[in-house]
């Protein structure tokens, strides 16, 4: 008997105006992978995430989680069940210190106060932002901010982390602090759905990946693979150089 | 929340502290001037102070931009009055009826716009609010149309209604304290910052804001309720845009997203109208200008520019 992957992704579309951003995408995420997202600037990757994290409804096809249709959920529902999403472009409550972000985050997907507290301190720890805890977020660096983001998405550990660009933009030693956070969430079996443009990065983090273009999902399987797939080479550097 | 870690709580707790402060400045104020004239001043400026913190936890701590704080200080007092005038139901009914009242139109309304964003939001309380205003001032036979309708008054002596509304602000202020200190308080301030990350942390938006416009405007009935009482008094008047628009004058002026902006707004921009009176009926022009100043280079209002002043001080101070 085939077990139910973690989410199921059963032929979803978008179209907006006369654009259509996703057609008919379906795939699988095992439990316990972290599965790469790439694909050409407008190829509708962040569309996919927004559908899976209730940000957008599709206009077709459905999404599962553990087997339960979760494809007209709220964020806030989504939350709850364990999908959590990190935005492209870093969203953290600028008037709150960084250490309060924290807190709510945890205390919004029912940590008690004395757990948040524990998380968000182990979280800061992590994270390097001790130096930066109790200031408040807008007064943060681009890459502090995407740090503390990410942090927030693990206040209360996820079943899958969709995570949207998280090294754009960020200095190489925050990367390389983000890339182990993931490595070792991971092997405690922490699954992620990862968007990114840096191919090293997903070479090294992600052990399948799918590759996406005007819409369509044009090739999937092992990362490795999936980069050397000439389909993929054309979409992200022309025919040329195939 | 911890106590120790939690900044937002500590900043809310010496915010309060100030708003006791204040209060009890004012306690003073009758051992100088006992004149009707100005305690009827210094009441209103109360009257005022409840509606500006009642909006202030809308606009200041949610984020959700209402323009109907004085259309449902006019519908707390005539649901009382309209109890008393017409069923001759006793001021201890009529107010609890007045704060229930107000909450459920308060909720109607927030299930009904408070899934409109930015300026949606605020055009339809607008329309909300005239419709209100019109609709009291039009049904001549039930409400007395522009006349207004009487009220028994709580109390006789006004030094009386003078504490007692210093004691309301005292309470409303400590009750908006115990809930933004709250889990509850930190939501709604993740919803003023960022609605969209604040749904997508697991927060419910919709409910919490819903949770701010109901409590918002129970204050407000309340107040425009007690302040039927001391004046006897509620009309359509009550419900007046001019009026609204004073109230985001005074938080704007005084600090919006604090707990003494409001109150320190409240009384600062009612006595200026007072005394500005006396010049013409230019009070609103000033206003006008003053929130658009404030606004544009002290969007902490008075009361942040006290407090960075006091930062400025203190290492000083020290040394």
């Amino acid at each position: 008997m085939k077990t139910e992957p973690l989410l199921r992704v059963d032929s979803i579309s978008k179209r907006f105006g006369g654009n259509q951003a996703v057609d008919h995408v379906s795939f699988e995420v095992p439990q316990g992978i972290i599965l790469g997202l790439i694909g050409p600037n407008g190829s509708g990757k962040t569309t996919v995430l927004n559908m899976l994290s209730g940000e957008l409804f599709p206009d077709e096809g459905s999404t599962y989680l553990e087997g339960r249709s979760i494809t007209r959920l709220s964020p806030s529902q989504l939350a709850h069940l364990g999908v959590i999403r990190m935005f492209q472009m870093t969203r953290v409550f600028i008037r709150l210190s960084a250490f309060d972000n924290l807190l709510i985050s945890g205390r919004a997907l029912g940590l008690s106060a004395a757990e948040a507290e524990t998380r968000a301190q182990s979280l800061v720890k992590e994270l390097t932002l001790e130096q930066v805890q109790f200031l408040d977020a807008g007064q943060l660096s681009g890459g502090q901010k995407k740090l503390l983001e990410f942090g927030m998405c693990f206040m209360c550990p996820p079943k899958i982390a969709l995570l949207d660009e998280p090294f754009a933009a960020v200095h190489p030693v925050m990367r390389e602090t983000m890339a182990e956070f993931i490595r070792t969430r991971n092997q405690n079996g922490q699954t992620f759905l990862l968007v990114s443009h840096d191919m090293p990065i997903v070479k090294s983090l992600c052990h399948e990946s799918i590759c996406m273009n005007t819409g369509r999902i044009i090739s999937q399987g092992s990362t490795r693979l999936v980069l050397e797939d000439p389909n993929v080479i054309e979409a992200y550097l022309g025919g040329d150089h195939v | 929340m911890s106590q120790m870690e939690n900044l937002w709580s500590r900043k809310l707790s010496r915010d309060l502290k100030c708003l006791f402060i204040l209060c009890a400045l004012m306690c003073l104020v009758p051992l100088f001037d006992l004149s009707p004239y100005t305690l009827g001043i210094l009441i209103i400026g109360f009257y005022f102070a409840l509606i500006a913190l009642a909006w202030n936890l809308l606009a200041g701590f949610t984020g959700q931009f209402s323009m109907a704080p004085a259309a449902f200080a006019m519908i707390g007092g005539y649901i009382t009055a309209l109890l008393s005038y017409h069923l001759s139901v006793s001021l201890w009914i009529g107010i609890p009826a007045a704060v229930f009242g107000s909450a459920l139109l308060g909720f109607l309304l927030g299930a009904t716009v408070l899934r409109l964003k930015g300026p949606y939001l605020s055009l339809t309380t607008l329309a909300f609010a005239e419709i209100a205003r019109v609709f009291i001032g039009n049904s001549h036979e039930f409400t007395r149309g522009d006349q207004g309708l009487n009220l028994p008054t709580l109390m006789e002596s006004r030094i009386a209604y003078y504490y007692f509304f210093l004691l309301l602000v005292v309470l409303v202020g400590w009750l908006i304290f115990l809930l933004m200190r709250s889990k509850y308080g930190g939501y709604l301030l993740a919803i003023r910052d960022d609605a969209e990350a604040a749904e997508s942390r697991g927060i419910p938006v919709v409910r919490f804001k819903l949770l701010a416009f109901t409590i918002s405007s129970a204050i407000c009935g309340f107040a425009g309720c007690m302040y039927g009482t001391f004046s006897q008094l509620v009309s359509p008047e009550m419900g007046l845009i001019q009026q609204t628009g004073l109230i985001i004058s005074m938080v704007v002026i005084g600090g919006i997203g604090s707990l003494t902006g409001p109150v320190l707004g409240a009384l600062l921009v009612y006595l200026s109208s007072e005394w500005l009176r006396d010049v013409g009926n230019i009070q609103l022009i000033v206003f006008a200008m003053l929130v658009i100043i404030f606004a544009r280079f002290f969007r902490t209002g008075l009361w942040g520019i006290c407090l960075s002043l006091y930062a400025r001080l203190k290492p000083v101070k020290n040394n």
